[in-house]
């Protein structure tokens, strides 16, 4: 089984002192007075963010097939500044502010009703956080996060501050017994959150074609849907501009099965579908694209 | 390097046949030897599949409260011991 040998490509989405910051504007404000400071810090990192700004440029290069415009690389990074505020306020439960569309919220509904865990996928692009509208909107369900929390120090610190609760339904991935907890959870029906776009240290890949183009992802989710036995449920919560969100449900799979033999190939289509779907909805929204890396560096280099 | 008992050898195999070892060979893993990060470099993914194949074998389920599992999945002597205490149960 291939092992990732792409070390530490993770950029930590914001250093603790930003994080704070945003924190203490988006509370102190509320939101229409801290949407309008997202300007200039957008500007300020435009310029700042040598980084960023080639990331954001290679993948809009690769949607649109042409070289983007500055106005463009600017909308980008401020619709990912926009996503990263209203974070805060979806975290405290501020949820007046939004005007959330649940697509597909039928198989959500299906699936707690049936007493029975699953995995629900979901990726960076645009907001897993959107998700938190959802309960509250259709019905509250039980979840939990899987999270590296070695990669998002910063991140996992805001969240102890924002919501203590929440901060509870985050399991930690890398201790040898994390997913037997995790198994248990989905035994008595609990939703599994996790993130299936970004390669860690360490994790196992599989190439799948992504934008014309081949790329690593985690296999991770995926065979652990299939070892626990568990549907796979797509999310993608995308930013849709001022208060609007919207938040697609779909069904990946309702059982993975894995032949010994044939395991690496049979993971891999699955892989390869959840690909496509996150290309399919990331021609939706293009600007909630928040990997700013060159996402397919290591398989071109 | 201390041979394996039988029973840590069954169980070697067990984990290299469960986890598709293809480049180690059961009798060649150091029993005293960390499975996860370090040594064997297994991942809690690795675990839970481990897991659910030693809960098909002996009949016993790891379960995650246990406050051994830290010393369970600490080397193959640990789990091989653990094992062999549960299935005596």
């Amino acid at each position: 089984m291939s092992r990732s040998r792409n070390w530490a490509r993770l950029p930590e989405r914001g250093s603790p002192l930003a994080l704070w910051l945003i924190r203490a504007i988006a509370l102190y404000l509320g939101r229409p007075a801290a949407r309008a400071l997202l300007y200039p810090i957008t500007l300020y990192f435009l310029i700042t963010a040598a980084a960023a700004r080639q990331g954001s440029r290679l993948y809009l290069r690769r949607v649109s097939g042409r070289e983007p415009r500055w106005r463009e690389l600017f909308h980008h990074i401020h619709c990912f500044a926009a996503t990263v505020l209203d974070r805060v306020y979806f975290l405290t439960g501020r949820l007046d502010y939004f005007r959330i569309e649940i697509f597909g919220g039928q198989t959500i509904l299906d699936q707690v009703a049936s007493g029975r865990g699953c995995i629900l996928l979901g990726s960076h692009l645009g907001s897993f956080d959107a998700l938190r509208g959802v309960g509250s909107t259709l019905r509250p369900f039980p979840i939990k996060i899987l999270m590296n929390v070695e990669h998002n120090r910063a991140l996992t610190r805001l969240f102890e501050a924002l919501n203590p609760e929440l901060a509870r339904a985050i399991i930690p991935i890398g201790r040898p017994e994390t997913l037997l907890a995790v198994q248990e959870s989905v035994a008595r029906g609990c939703l599994i959150g996790a993130l299936g776009d970004r390669v860690a240290q360490d994790d196992k890949t599989v190439c799948c074609r992504f934008f014309g183009q081949e790329t690593r992802f985690p296999i991770g989710p995926i065979l652990l849907a299939a070892l626990m036995e568990c549907p796979v449920i797509l999310c993608f919560g995308l930013y849709r501009g001022g208060d609007r969100y919207d938040v697609h449900f779909e069904k990946l799979a309702e059982r993975i099965a894995l032949e010994p033999r044939r395991r690496q190939e049979q993971l891999g289509v699955w892989v390869q579908r959840y690909a496509e779907r996150l290309e399919h909805y990331a021609r939706l929204a293009p600007y909630n694209w928040f990997n700013f890396y060159d996402y397919w560096a290591e398989e071109s280099s | 390097m201390q041979p394996l008992s039988p029973f840590e050898l069954e169980v070697a195999r067990l984990l290299v046949e469960t986890l598709h070892l293809e480049d180690v060979k059961p009798e060649e893993i150091a029993p005293e030897e960390p499975l996860f990060g370090e040594g064997l470099g297994l991942d809690s993914i690795d675990a839970l599949e481990l897991a659910l194949a030693v809960s098909k074998t002996y009949g016993f389920q790891l379960r995650s409260d246990d406050k051994e599992n830290r010393r369970v999945f600490a080397s193959l002597r640990a789990l091989s011991q653990h094992i062999e205490q549960q299935r005596a149960r």
